[in-house]
């Protein structure tokens, strides 16, 4: 009965990638003229053929994974010390703080990036990695979760290792950390996905090939005016999908494993 | 606990706070600043005053928005955290088959929205597409999911359901694996059952987790872009014109960054005091974990 | 009193920061001008695109063109727009021409009436700015075509020869009977009629019924009553008659899933872009044929697709580069090019005579189709609110006429005023 139902989800959650992958291995005259066919009639990777003469993958890929992985790390690099202070320090102005952060929660994108472009194209920085980093590396959520995690964390672990001598970036870093994995490594995940999947910023603040990321190099493959290659599109998302899927793999791991209070 | 140092706090606060003023508080100020005006960047702007939050509100789009945007939150968040805990709970099993499953569920989370749009505009097809199938089966009327103007959001708030259950359901899982086993054992000595089990030993245990996902979701839900962009672009009748979705067309479509600026003041308004209410609710019904 | 003062101060300073001319250095790569193109194509496009960039670069040694994505037509028009603000905009780019006015109006455009040859440029008049727009011709030249497309009417030749006898409907009435009988509600469901419900076709039918959308100064008529008689003919398809299925999705959405429609057998008959000729053509498995849109009390389609245009802020330099390729792609060798491998309509008239010449029109007769209909293309106003009213306002009415069935004279009053509200 369970496995019944667990079959039944996996075939629901997992038909849209199963569905783009067979996608990618069809021809096009058979996609448009038959879209409700399930397998293709031969296997045909001409489509990846294409997505790799069309455009840099690797290039895109390689400055995409850097990207992401610059600023899911960034953010948790700052999260720790900001969400100790406010978790566990006493300071004045502490409130004002975190409700500024709490505040940047809610703040999107397509918001801010008419400011921030004219910020950025004064000192030069459009179309670099800066660019795209920047206005990433602080992450609100990431802040307000270190700072939940932590409160629960107990006051003598700090206590202790300070009567030990050890520096406050030691305890942040090499203490603490550990004792909030799953927090760190959901926090990693969802961000990771989110940036390297983005589309809106690096669509905005790249104006050419220097840092374009895989997903703009994705939506260039569509074509809005003679019809869209369907089979391509669909290689290229295939394509592009398999550093984020590895790194769930990996993670799944991490956070089923370990054991931790939220 | 007091720090060892005056300026500790603020060096470890500094760097963050420094960024975060540079990059949304400032941006948000100018919108709040630019909402007063007209501009299209091409001209010089042109002071306008309260217009824009007049013409907003005149032809009551203002609030059509602010209740599209809050009836497709509502549900989303509803969906995304029963569907993500039924999962949580059936597939909290040790096994391949299992952690494949698993894998699945995610799988829809990082898949990209092309993809998944396509997809289930084929499968929302009125005449040949599964769920349709389904309808007729069981005698019900043709439904056109996306171009009839009152299927068509709670439409686009089932699919963002079903793409980021996944990601609830591994919060949630975090969460049940974080309840201590013997805490069940213990009430299942008692004599209580699965539900009983769930309800007075699993859930107040859970509440943080699901204050999370509940605030999470919430936010998401409430800037979400992509799913309309890819399957509606706000249409049919502006019926999908979400609240970030209306500020993109005023900015891209229309070329009116004062109005622009309007819709986002209100919307960063509105927004904040529905996460300050919920955080609340949560807090106050917690066992304080928070 | 003070805080108006204040702002005014504030905007005037705004405004003179905006509108100090470039003062940017002429870009140089090798010796020869580097010229930036910031263009809004992806797939087949593209590489046809691109493709000519380079033999451009290859073909003389003065000018480099370098051509960079930026997104799709909304989206390079907003980086455009953000860029020029930032005293960062490229040399040139391409727009639709509904915009055209508005930037003119603004002010961004460089005249290209002065540089060498442009008077004399043998450009098909319906598809360039003399021909596209109200007195496009006594507006200072601002707009080179560049893809250019009309509505068109494609149908299932194996369908129509089938169970209409080959006959192909020539007015309105004939369009939906012909639709009536080709619809199939049991079964392999098979639409008569499907077309995107969007401004492009709507402002068709108003010139077929005889209206115009802009009077001649400027206010947003909306055609009047054939307005009101494109959106019930439209109704009646769609509610009474049931044999037009509206697609889902807004733009370009929307017209994929009219293409799919009718390449899976599923539309019979379709209006949608000349552009997508040959996409239709080679991916069908019947015989595609194309026909003009039907008239009602006369032929009428307006045109799409893009415009080049050269931006004033760019170095002069930089300018000239890019009016020598604006030039050299307006060669018949070129528009030939562009034109038979994306679809897009020839815009030189030497290129016609050229194709016609040897053989390629009568191997092609759709094409000969799609260019004949130009004879009926009607010009845009111009005018610098158009494109404004015509997402905003127009857009939506129009979904809720069709989707919602509302009275037409109502929706069309309450567009009205809207419209002039802007």
């Amino acid at each position: 009965m369970v496995t019944a139902m667990a079959a039944a989800a996996a075939a629901l959650w997992i038909a849209p990638y199963a569905w783009m992958v067979l996608t990618s291995l069809k021809t096009l005259p058979e996609i448009v003229q038959r879209p409700t066919a399930l397998l293709p009639e031969h296997f045909d990777v001409g489509a990846y053929r294409e997505v790799v003469e069309s455009i840099p993958v690797a290039r895109y890929m390689a400055t995409t994974i850097a990207m992401a992985v610059l600023i899911a790390t960034l953010q948790i690099a700052l999260a720790l010390p900001a969400g100790y202070a406010l978790a566990k320090l006493r300071f004045v102005g502490k409130k004002t703080a975190f409700g500024l952060v709490l505040a940047c929660l809610l703040v999107p994108a397509q918001v801010t990036f008419v400011p921030v472009f004219l910020m950025l194209a004064k000192v030069g920085l459009v179309n670099t990695m800066a660019a795209l980093v920047l206005p990433f590396a602080v992450s609100a959520l990431g802040i307000f979760l270190v700072r939940q995690a932590l409160v629960s964390v107990p006051d003598e672990i700090i206590e202790a290792a300070r009567l030990d001598g050890a520096s406050e970036a030691t305890i942040i870093y090499r203490i603490l950390a550990p004792h909030l994995m799953p927090t760190l490594v959901s926090l990693f995940l969802v961000s990771f996905v989110f940036h390297y999947n983005d589309y809106f910023w690096p669509l905005v603040m790249t104006t050419d090939d220097t840092v374009r990321t895989l997903p703009l190099g994705v939506a260039l493959l569509r074509e809005q005016g003679t019809g869209v290659r369907w089979h391509i599109v669909m290689a290229a998302n295939v394509i592009l999908s398999v550093p984020v899927l590895a790194l769930f793999a990996l993670a799944q791991k991490q956070l089923v494993r370990a054991v931790g209070g939220r | 606990m007091k720090p060892r140092a005056r300026w500790h706090p603020w060096a470890m606060l500094g760097p963050s706070l420094a960024l975060l003023v540079v990059f949304f508080v400032v941006p948000v100020v100018l919108a709040a600043y630019q909402s007063l005006f007209a501009w299209d960047m091409l001209t010089p702007p042109e002071a306008v005053g309260a217009d824009n939050y007049r013409a907003l509100m005149a032809r009551g789009e203002l609030w059509r928005i602010v209740g599209r945007t809050l009836g497709f939150s509502a549900m989303v968040v509803v969906g995304a955290m029963s569907l993500g805990l039924a999962l949580a709970i059936l597939l909290n099993r040790r096994g391949r088959f299992f952690a494949f499953v698993r894998g699945a569920v995610f799988s829809a989370y990082v898949v990209s929205w092309v993809a998944v749009a396509l997809l289930w505009t084929w499968m929302l097809d009125p005449d040949g597409g599964i769920v349709a199938a389904l309808f007729r089966g069981v005698g019900l009327p043709r439904v056109g999911f996306l171009t009839d103007t009152r299927f068509v959001l709670p439409a686009l708030a089932a699919v963002t359901v079903w793409k980021i259950t996944g990601y609830a359901m591994i919060v949630f899982l975090s969460g049940l694996q974080s309840v201590p086993p013997q805490l069940l054992e213990a009430a299942a000595l008692d004599g209580a059952g699965p539900f009983a089990r769930f309800r007075y030993v699993t859930w107040p245990l859970l509440r943080p987790t699901a204050a999370f996902v509940a605030t999470t979701s919430l936010i998401v839900s409430f800037q979400a872009f992509d799913v309309v962009r890819i399957m509606t672009q706000g249409g049919p009748a502006n019926a999908t014109t979400l609240f970030v979705y209306a500020i993109y067309e005023q900015v891209f479509l229309n070329l009116s960054v004062g109005k622009a600026s309007a819709l986002t003041v209100v919307f960063f308004v509105v927004l904040f005091a529905l996460a300050t209410a919920q955080l609340r609710a949560w807090r106050a019904r917690g066992s304080g974990a928070s | 009193m003070l805080r108006r003062d204040l702002l005014r101060a504030l905007a005037a300073s705004i405004a003179t920061s905006a509108a100090l001319p470039a003062c940017r250095r002429t870009r140089r790569t090798n010796g020869r001008t580097l010229v930036t193109l910031w263009f809004a194509y992806g797939g087949k496009n593209r590489e046809v695109l691109l493709d000519l960039v380079r033999r451009f670069n290859a073909s003389q040694s003065r000018v480099t063109v370098e051509a960079t994505y930026q997104g799709d037509y909304f989206e390079a028009l907003a980086k455009l727009r953000t860029a020029i603000a930032a005293d960062a905009a490229p040399t040139f780019s391409h727009v639709v021409g509904e915009v055209v006015p508005y930037l003119a109006r603004a002010n961004v455009l460089e005249p290209l009436d002065a540089y060498d040859g442009a008077r004399a440029l043998p450009l098909v008049r319906a598809l360039a700015q003399s021909g596209s727009y109200v007195g496009g011709a006594e507006q200072p030249l601002v707009a080179i075509p560049f893809n250019r497309s009309t509505p068109i009417m494609y149908l299932n030749g194996d369908v129509v020869a089938r169970e209409l006898g080959g006959k192909i409907p020539q007015t309105w009435t004939e369009l939906e009977s012909a639709a009536v009988q080709l619809t199939r509600r049991d079964g392999d469901v098979r639409w008569g009629f499907e077309v995107p419900i969007s401004w492009w076709f709507w402002v068709a039918m108003v010139g077929q019924a005889g209206g115009r959308v802009v009077a001649d100064d400027g206010t947003p008529t909306l055609g009047g009553a054939a307005g009101e008689k494109a959106l019930r003919f439209w109704q009646k398809l769609v509610h009474e008659a049931r044999v037009m299925r509206p697609p889902p999705g807004r733009d370009y959405n929307a017209w994929q899933a009219t293409n799919q429609d009718f390449l899976a057998g599923r539309a019979a008959i379709v209006w949608t872009s000349t552009a997508f000729l040959r996409y239709l053509e080679e991916n069908a498995r019947f015989p595609v044929v194309a026909a003009p849109l039907p008239g009602d009390v006369k032929r009428s389609v307006p045109t799409g697709g893009t415009f080049f245009v050269v931006l004033r802020a760019a170095p002069s330099e930089e300018k000239q580069g890019a009016w020598e390729f604006l030039r050299w792609m307006c060669d018949a060798d070129q528009t030939i090019d562009w034109a038979t491998r994306t679809g897009y309509l020839p815009v030189s008239e030497p290129a016609i005579a050229k194709l016609d010449g040897n053989g390629w029109y009568a191997a092609h007769p759709n094409d000969r189709v799609a260019y004949a209909q130009l004879a009926d293309a009607d010009p845009w106003p111009w005018a610098p609110t158009l494109f404004r009213i015509q997402r905003d306002v127009i857009e939506p009415k129009l979904e809720e006429a069709i989707l919602r069935n509302r009275d037409p004279h109502a929706v069309l009053d309450e567009a009205r005023a809207e419209a002039l509200a802007r």
